[in-house]
């Protein structure tokens, strides 16, 4: 019975003997873990070559509706990023006549090793696209209808100019996204700069604008300190709200190599993840207390004298305030009634924490999503620090990052309060990006409604609903929002999805630029209260394309660039989102001054800017975070020649000629993690580890910034003598470079006549030449931001230590008596922002007995951010089906809900989600935790019939965020997603 | 001769799915079939695991030994593999194999099930390495070019090895080594373990 | 460490779980074999830290895998133990598309005449190891029989008298019910048994591809037919139930099984014992298993879940009672046809005369005789285009 196939081919013959032997021989040779080696197919892999002469396979073919496909019959492989996530996978994709066919693991990239989670594993799919938005459309009646472009862009930009002229250019909200490429998110930056506005932001408010916040206060570069790979080399690792195993799945490939090798793995967080399955240990903590139960590690510390007393005397300021202020407050008795962690749990933390150094922490949004999110991440940072663990490598602050750009567009594009690369809003960063753009100064200033408004940070994504709804009289602008510009960012992201709906019904103008825009769509389409509806409204959606039918360069999270090959021309009617924005600039009349620097291509016949040449522009204002080494042609060797990076250091094994550029990426690290300092000509590796005092300034080396002054209260801020890089010629702490310290170390002449000139009254990150820069970094190797202390003290925050405060809707009214919130604030980020009053108010209406449970939500891994994307994919759709909430089994049992039941969730602001019940231990009894990828259905009605013909996902759930409630982070406005109250019924 | 087998390392495992979406990528498999599912035990509380699985191409396989038509065949590498063409949706094989590893397209009328799917360890089928024929029916023919299975390939931790018995053997028992736990190797024991798959170590059948 | 020391795969590696303490296995067991011997295997002489003397706390056997690994970690035995039983996990696949989905591997099972194994292997051994081989000896050896009994006595009765006088036996619905019946039971067996034992008989002689083809085609007119022959099996019970009570003279027609082997046929009524035997046993109790069964198979009963259990169970009980009912009605189809003179026309024309009725079913000429049964039930039907059989004149 037993056949046998006839393998009579030649390949089949060679292939199997060929498998094995090499396989055995390289596994046998290689020691344990150099999977790449295997991986890399046993030396087969030419891989694709042989694939490629093997496919003769179009499959689900678009050619026809694809110009560019025609022709050719050519087989290329091109090389992209997986565009879901920060952790930054590399993709080789296969294209045939213009079709992606494939899909191969790239087993070079020292990144990922050629794996992938689910959703990079199914990426190809956005090569076929089904459920996207096709061509422009408009909300005519209630109904989506077909328009053209050029009708699209015509009416659009009236609307606009009409708004700016009754209202100003501060009444449109920009909303942009994490989604763009570096060049997409800088253009856009600079394209409502041109408009004339500071309204606009982009996902990282709700993401990790607390860390950026909160961790750039403390050392000067809000960004992951290490990297994936760095992890390699931490022997304790605490994972405090990250839930890396779903959220950044490949990962979890370094890591539990390293857990391998001895790594201890502690998970502190509220629920069970499969992060937390992954654990040496497993902390349940009650959601939004991790000040009590963080400061109740430091306590241990201290009381055992765990800290690194050196390390604080030499490069921390104030860790003796925050130890009175912890052992004071912090005892641990005190943190178990916060926090529900006992004590002698927490001593097992802190003594892991403590003997297993390097040790590491990492954190994600389950730190940043609170009203008191930016203490909590400086709380983070300030116990490492105490144990010296900032600047090394395997220890580090590794904050996971979220969207596959959200770094990128944080660093270079549209945020509220800052021009690219932390600039900031003054006179002084208006005239440098004047300059770069090559733009007249008072020009720009003209485009704002006043200089006032041109340097006043703009509203965040978080609030754009209360710029619209809020009395006008209690906003810091003149006009109330009227337009907004739904820019590659989902809505059902944002929390109080009723009062967004409210909000959106008012608007004059909504447009949607994305290649997934209908959940807005539908949400704008469905009938709500008519009083709210504006007669006037118009609704727009322009189809976008993926970066998989574009360039450019992104940001992933341990601050590596990556170049991102264009797969696919545009699918569709689709245009790139740099090409919409000239486009749209043109009609506005600023068209010429958005591209003035750029060259274009032709795409489908039109213009387009060129990439390249934006980041080049990036490249040339950028020194403040070290963009500026990160010039496409260092970017794209380092993508074609990935197995020369060493998988643990990321550094380049030796010297490798790039075949099309020629140059050598000896010495680099991969990607050119930022800050890769001066210009490309300098040749800064990047740095891998920040503030790294073992490597010299030019090997990636670092300390932390001189950023807040030279001292503060008669207490020396900058490094006390000895600690400074390797190599440094100024052993002691010492300001930033400029041009006139230059001057006094005498180093000025150093630079060139034409560096001379163009430094002159600069400092280092002014200076256009980047000559201060070399001069100090290569000649001297002095790091150019100075070399100041961590601040474990941040004077100018609200909580100069970090405070515990219980969340604004807290099912615990007597914490909320011995830690209340906030007081109420004005204008912040021009708008009235509530604490205290809503706090004591939702205290006195005993919401708590009405919403006993507290409500958390998060991620799956199939699916992303508001989902809209992944949930049209069928590869992932058929994995999660149901939005469904997760409840303990006890407090199921209480309410007689059974795991598959419907039920409701009721939230205090009228939410009423009719959602599955998952009952599992993996919550404990007082939690609830709801993924928040769903829309499409919304208070318990299928919103499909409002959908965009054709455009709507394969699976439609109610979303979390239609019930979250108000709250929002003290500096950053960050929304408070990770703690809020509910009840669950049986439906 | 290589004997193409599977491990998935639990210890490992996230429970991730990159090996099933790879596997509908790269196969072109349609909604409600899955060649590869993650399971994962004690969900939610401490000891948790989560395991991927699919057709293990047992050495002796239940499917093949009750399959009405004969259909299934075995490969020069171990390879469990099936003609579709002679298939004829009986169901036979779902009830006898251990893993749940056949499925069935779209559930017709009348217990109609259509043709039987199943993992091919990413070798395709009887029709010419690399057609297009092949690939409609049981999609890519990756040993033919010389790799590997894209699950494995693709899978996020390499929780899941695939390829020569000996050759992921020792990978993962350098793992194992290194670790000092989880040597566990799931499945094994049902399908290459003994003579007969799914009886007692050396039970004679 | 030596490749060498893996052994290759196929051969028997069967190394105990070495982590596995002795406590950790199921009374019973071996070491090596879990219950139904499916295990994880410790390929390698791998064995965790693991502290001894924990396995002498009280409760060591009852530890979920959680309180294992805390005293000796890595040691997931009480987590793959319960795999073993068919525990189920968690997978995010809906029930209702993928019902089993959570299920690693089959639980244990012993079907009867298997030793307890996986459910599908207890299944498959069912199958192979009893139902095919002692079901197919059955059928032949029923077939055997019924061709020694047609050889040595030949048909039964007498030649058809084409007698003037013409009883109608069965009315036009009665033969639509039966032979409707009749033929989706000879798709339905042939099917079956192409299906059961085709690859035994037919593969060989027409080869793989055209049995595959041919296989696919009765498979579904299997499917098809299937639903057909319940509802007509419905009919036919329903039509015919009045008739097959029991009457006086069954008893002793039983006993003498017909006076079959004495050459002189016993009287009756109009259906004889024999016919009732068939009629319940057959038509009622194997019928209804066979539909019941078959229809499970055919995933037609709703609110089901449709595991692999259900579908073995399904199909072993399917697999018994269409091989005795197949026994049954090659005994029934024989008479009816070659095995009875008369019988088949019965059926075909629907009429009889006189002296087939007084030879087979006295009891039933003497009712009609008396005017007790009307010789003709049903309105004659005068057609336009030609008389009908029962009112054909002589
Ligand atoms: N699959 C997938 N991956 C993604 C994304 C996605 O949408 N899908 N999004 C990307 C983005 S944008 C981001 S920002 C990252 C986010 O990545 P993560 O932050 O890791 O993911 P979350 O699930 O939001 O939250 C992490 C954990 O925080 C816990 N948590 C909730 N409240 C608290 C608390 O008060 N304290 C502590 N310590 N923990 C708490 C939750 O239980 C949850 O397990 O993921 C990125 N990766
Ligand atoms: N309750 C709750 N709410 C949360 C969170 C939570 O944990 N709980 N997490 C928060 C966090 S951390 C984040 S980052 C947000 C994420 O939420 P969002 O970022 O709002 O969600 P996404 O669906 O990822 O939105 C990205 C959009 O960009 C589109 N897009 C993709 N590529 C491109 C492109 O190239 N160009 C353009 N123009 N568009 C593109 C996609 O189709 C999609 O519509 O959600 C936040 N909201
Ligand atoms: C309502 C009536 C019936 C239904 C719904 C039904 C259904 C089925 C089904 C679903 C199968 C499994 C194979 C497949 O999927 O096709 C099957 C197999 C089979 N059926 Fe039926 N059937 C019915 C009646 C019968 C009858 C009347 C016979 C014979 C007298 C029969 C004989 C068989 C045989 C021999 C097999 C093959 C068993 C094997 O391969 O082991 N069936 N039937
Ligand atoms: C090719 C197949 C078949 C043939 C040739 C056949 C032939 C016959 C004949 C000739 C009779 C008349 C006997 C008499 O006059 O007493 C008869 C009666 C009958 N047949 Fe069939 N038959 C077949 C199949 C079946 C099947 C599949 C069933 C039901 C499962 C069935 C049920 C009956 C019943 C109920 C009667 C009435 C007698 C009684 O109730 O015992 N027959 N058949
Ligand atoms: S989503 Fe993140 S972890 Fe998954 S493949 Fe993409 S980049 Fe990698
Ligand atoms: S796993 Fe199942 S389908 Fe695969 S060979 Fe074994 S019995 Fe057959
Ligand atoms: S479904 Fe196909 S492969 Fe499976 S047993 Fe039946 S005929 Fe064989
Ligand atoms: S080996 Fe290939 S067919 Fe099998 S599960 Fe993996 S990807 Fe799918
Ligand atoms: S890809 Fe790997 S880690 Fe992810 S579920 Fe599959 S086997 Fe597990
Ligand atoms: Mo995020």
């Amino acid at each position: 019975m037993l056949l046998t196939k006839k393998t009579g081919s030649t390949q089949a013959q060679a292939r199997s003997p060929l498998v094995h032997s090499l396989q055995r021989g390289l596994s046998a040779a290689l020691p344990t873990m150099d999977r790449r080696g295997f991986l890399r197919r046993s030396g087969l892999g030419v891989g694709v070559g042989i694939a490629a002469s093997q496919l003769a396979l179009v499959k689900k073919a678009r050619a026809k509706d694809n110009d560019a496909a025609v022709g050719a019959g050519r087989v290329e492989v091109k090389r992209t990023v997986c565009s879901h996530c920060s952790v930054g996978c590399a993709v080789d994709a296969v294209v045939e006549n213009g079709v992606w066919v494939r899909q191969e693991p790239v087993f070079d990239s020292p990144i990922n090793l050629g794996a992938h989670c689910a959703k990079g594993a199914a990426l190809r799919e956005h090569g076929h696209g089904e459920f996207r938005l096709r061509y422009p459309m408009k909300l005519v009646d209630g109904k989506y209808q077909r328009i053209s472009w050029d009708q699209a862009l015509s009416e659009i930009s009236t609307r606009l100019q009409d708004l700016r002229k009754a209202s100003g250019p501060d009444s449109v909200f920009w909303i942009g996204s994490s989604k763009h490429s570096n060049e997409q998110s800088y253009l856009m930056r600079k394209f409502v700069s041109l408009w004339g506005s500071n309204n606009c932001d982009h996902q990282a408010r709700i993401c990790h604008s607390t860390t950026v916040a909160g961790v750039a206060n403390t050392w000067g570069y809000g960004a992951m300190t290490n990297s994936y790979n760095d992890m390699q080399n931490s022997k304790a690792a605490l994972y405090i709200g990250s839930n890396a195993a779903e959220a950044h799945p490949v990962s979890m490939l370094h890591i539990l190599h390293a857990r391998e090798n001895g790594l201890k793995l502690m998970v502190c967080d509220p629920r069970f993840t499969r992060t937390a399955a992954k654990a040496d240990q497993y902390i349940r903590i009650r959601s939004g207390s991790d000040i009590p139960f963080l400061f109740g590690v430091l306590y241990h510390v201290f009381n055992n004298g765990w800290e690194d007393k050196k390390y604080i005397n030499d490069r921390v300021y104030g860790m003796d305030k925050v130890r009175e202020d912890v052992m004071a407050k912090w005892t641990p008795d005190k943190v178990e009634e916060a926090c529900g962690v006992p004590e002698a749990q927490v001593l097992q933390v802190a003594q892991t924490l403590a003997m297993n150094r390097p040790s590491t922490i990492v954190w994600c949004m389950g730190q940043t999503q609170h009203s008191i999110g930016n203490a909590m991440v400086r709380a983070t940072c300030i116990l490492q620090l105490a144990l010296g663990n900032i600047g090394v490598s395997g220890g580090g602050a590794n904050i996971f990052r979220g969207h596959d750009n959200v770094q990128g567009a944080t660093d270079v594009g549209p945020n509220p309060d800052s021009l690219p690369g932390y600039y900031g809003l003054a006179e002084g960063s208006w005239k440098h990006y004047a300059k770069v753009w090559g733009l007249d100064y008072d020009w720009l200033k003209g485009r704002y409604a006043s200089k006032a408004l041109m340097e006043k940070p703009g509203m965040t994504v978080s609030r754009w609903i209360d710029g619209v709804l809020e009395r006008n009289e209690l906003i810091d602008q003149d006009s109330n929002l009227r337009g907004v510009i739904y820019w590659g960012h989902a809505p059902n992201s944002q929390t109080r999805g009723l009062e967004m709906k409210r909000a959106m019904d008012k608007l004059d103008l909504l447009v949607v630029v994305d290649p997934y825009p209908s959940a807005t769509a539908a949400m704008a389409a469905m009938p709500g209260d008519p009083k709210d509806l504006n007669q006037n409204r118009a609704v727009y959606l322009l189809p976008a394309t993926t970066q998989f039918e574009t360039s450019g360069s992104v940001t992933a999270s341990n601050r590596s660039l990556q170049w991102r090959q264009k797969v696919i021309e545009p699918l569709w009617e689709s245009r790139s989102d740099h090409m919409i924005m000239y486009q749209l600039a043109d009609k506005l009349g600023f068209g010429k001054e958005l591209v003035k620097n750029y060259k274009m291509q032709q795409v489908k016949g039109m213009d387009e800017p060129l990439p390249e040449d934006i980041l080049r522009e990036i490249n040339k204002s950028n020194w403040s975070i070290g963009y500026t080494g990160q010039s496409p042609e260092r970017l794209k060797a380092h993508m074609r020649n990935m197995a020369a990076f060493d998988v643990k250091t990321l550094k380049a094994k030796g010297s490798v000629i790039d075949k099309e550029t020629g140059y050598d990426i000896a010495g680099d690290y991969f990607g050119l993690p930022w800050p890769c300092y001066g210009t490309p000509e300098l040749k800064h590796p990047g740095s891998p580890n920040l503030y790294d005092t073992s490597k010299h300034v030019m090997q990636g080396g670092g300390c932390f910034r001189a950023n807040f002054g030279v001292e503060k209260d008669g207490v020396n801020l900058l490094a006390e003598d000895g600690s400074a890089p390797v190599g440094c010629e100024i052993q002691t702490g010492y300001p930033e470079i400029d041009h006139v310290f230059m001057k006094k170390l005498g180093w000025w002449d150093e630079l060139t006549d034409t560096e001379k000139a163009a430094a002159e009254g600069k400092n280092w990150k002014t200076d256009l030449s980047g000559g201060l820069i070399r001069v100090a970094m290569k000649n001297h190797g002095v790091h150019p931001f100075g070399n100041a202390k961590a601040r474990a003290v941040v004077w100018n925050f609200p909580d100069p230590i970090p405070q515990h405060r219980e969340a604004i809707y807290s099912t615990r009214p007597d914490l909320v008596a011995k830690y209340p919130t906030h007081d109420d604030k004005k204008a912040f980020w021009r708008l009235p922002t509530l604490y205290k009053s809503l706090q004591q108010k939702n205290v006195d209406d005993k919401l708590a007995q009405k919403f006993p449970l507290i409500l958390s939500s998060g991620r799956l891994t199939e699916y992303e951010g508001g989902g809209e994307e992944t949930r049209s994919n069928p590869w992932l759709a058929e994995l999660q089906q149901e939005s469904f909430v997760e409840i303990n089994p006890q407090t199921a049992s209480n309410r007689g809900i059974k795991n598959g039941d419907r039920v409701l969730v009721k939230t205090p602001t009228g939410g009423n989600l009719n959602v599955q019940a998952l009952v599992t231990d993996r919550v404990g009894p007082d939690t609830v935790w709801m993924p928040f990828h769903f829309s499409g259905r919304w208070q318990g009605q299928d919103l499909l019939a409002y959908y965009p013909n054709g455009a709507a996902p394969i699976v439609r759930g109610e979303a979390v965020n239609t019930g979250t409630t108000y709250g929002y982070d003290s500096v950053t406005m960050m929304q408070e997603t990770k703690t809020t109250i509910c009840d669950v019924q049986r439906a | 001769m290589a004997r193409m087998k599977f491990i998935c390392d639990s210890e490992r495992c996230i429970e991730c799915n990159g090996c099933v979406t790879a596997c509908k990528n790269e196969n072109e498999v349609p909604w409600g079939v899955n060649r590869r599912r993650v399971v994962t035990l004690n969900d939610g509380v401490p000891g948790e695991k989560s395991v991927s699985v699919a057709c293990m191409h047992c050495s002796d396989a239940p499917c093949m030994a009750v399959c009405p038509t004969n259909t299934f065949y075995r490969t020069e590498e171990g390879v469990v593999l099936h003609d579709k063409d002679t298939c004829i949706g009986c169901g036979y094989c779902s009830y006898a194999c251990p893993f749940g590893a056949p499925q069935f397209p779209a559930q017709g009328a009348f217990g109609v099930r259509g043709k039987m799917d199943k993992c091919t360890f990413c070798a395709g089928g009887p029709e010419a390495n690399g057609s297009q024929a092949e690939f409609d029916k049981y999609g890519r023919n990756r040993l033919a070019e010389g790799k590997l299975p894209a699950c494995a390939e693709m899978c996020s931790t390499k929780a899941l090895l695939a390829g020569d018995g000996d050759v992921v053997a020792d990978i993962f028992r350098n793992r194992v080594v290194k670790r000092g736990r989880g040597a566990e190797v799931w499945g094994w024991g049902t399908a290459y373990g003994s003579k007969q798959a799914g009886q007692p170590n050396g039970a004679k059948s | 460490q030596s490749v060498n020391s893996v052994p290759a795969g196929g051969a028997s590696t069967t190394t105990p779980p070495a982590k596995v303490a002795p406590e950790d296995l199921p009374p019973g067991a071996t070491p090596g074999a879990g219950p139904g011997g499916i295990q994880g295997q410790n390929i390698f002489e791998v064995k965790p830290e693991v502290k001894r003397d924990a396995s002498s706390e009280p409760g060591y056997l009852d530890q979920t895998n959680g309180q294992r690994n805390r005293v000796q970690p890595g040691n997931n035995a009480p987590m793959w133990r319960g795999v073993q039983r068919g525990m189920e996990g968690y997978s995010s696949l809906p029930k209702s598309e993928a019902p089993e989905a959570g299920v690693l591997i089959q639980a244990p099972v012993a079907y009867p005449g298997t030793r307890y194994v996986t459910a599908g292997e207890a299944w498959r051994e069912v199958r192979n190891r009893w139902l095919i081989p002692y079901g197919g000896a059955l059928l032949v050896i029923a077939l055997l029989a019924l061709a020694i009994f047609y050889f040595v006595k030949g048909p039964l009765g007498h030649e058809i008298g084409d007698g003037p006088r013409r009883i109608e036996r069965f009315t036009p619905f009665e033969r639509a019910a039966h032979w409707a019946n009749a033929i989706a039971f000879v798709c339905l067996g042939i099917s079956g048994i192409v299906m059961a034992f085709g690859k035994f008989f037919l593969l060989p002689v027409i080869g793989q591809t055209l049995f595959g083809y041919l296989t696919y085609l009765l498979k579904n007119l299997h499917n098809f037919a299937g639903p057909l022959f319940a509802v007509s099996l419905v009919i036919i019970f329903l039509t015919f139930v009045r008739d097959n009570l029991p009457q006086k003279g069954d008893l002793r027609w039983l006993l003498h099984f017909g006076g079959m082997l004495s050459g002189k046929e016993l009287p009756s009524h109009r259906f004889n014992a024999g016919e009732k035997v068939v009629f319940w046993g057959g038509v009622l109790l194997l019928g209804a298993i066979v539909v019941a069964s078959g229809l499970v198979m055919d995933k037609l009963i709703p609110g089901l879940v449709y595991e692999r259990r259900t579908m073995q169970l399904a199909h072993m009980v399917h697999n018994v009672s269409t091989v005795l009912m197949l026994v049954m009605f090659f005994g029934h189809i024989y008479i009816g046809t070659i095995g009875m003179r008369g019988a088949y026309t019965a059926m075909r024309r629907g009429t009889v005369d006189d002296a087939w009725a007084r030879e087979h079913h006295a009891y039933w000429y003497e009712d009609i005789q008396a005017g007790r049964v009307p010789a003709q039930r049903s309105k004659p039907l005068i057609a336009a285009d030609g008389p009908a059989d029962n009112v054909r004149p002589a």
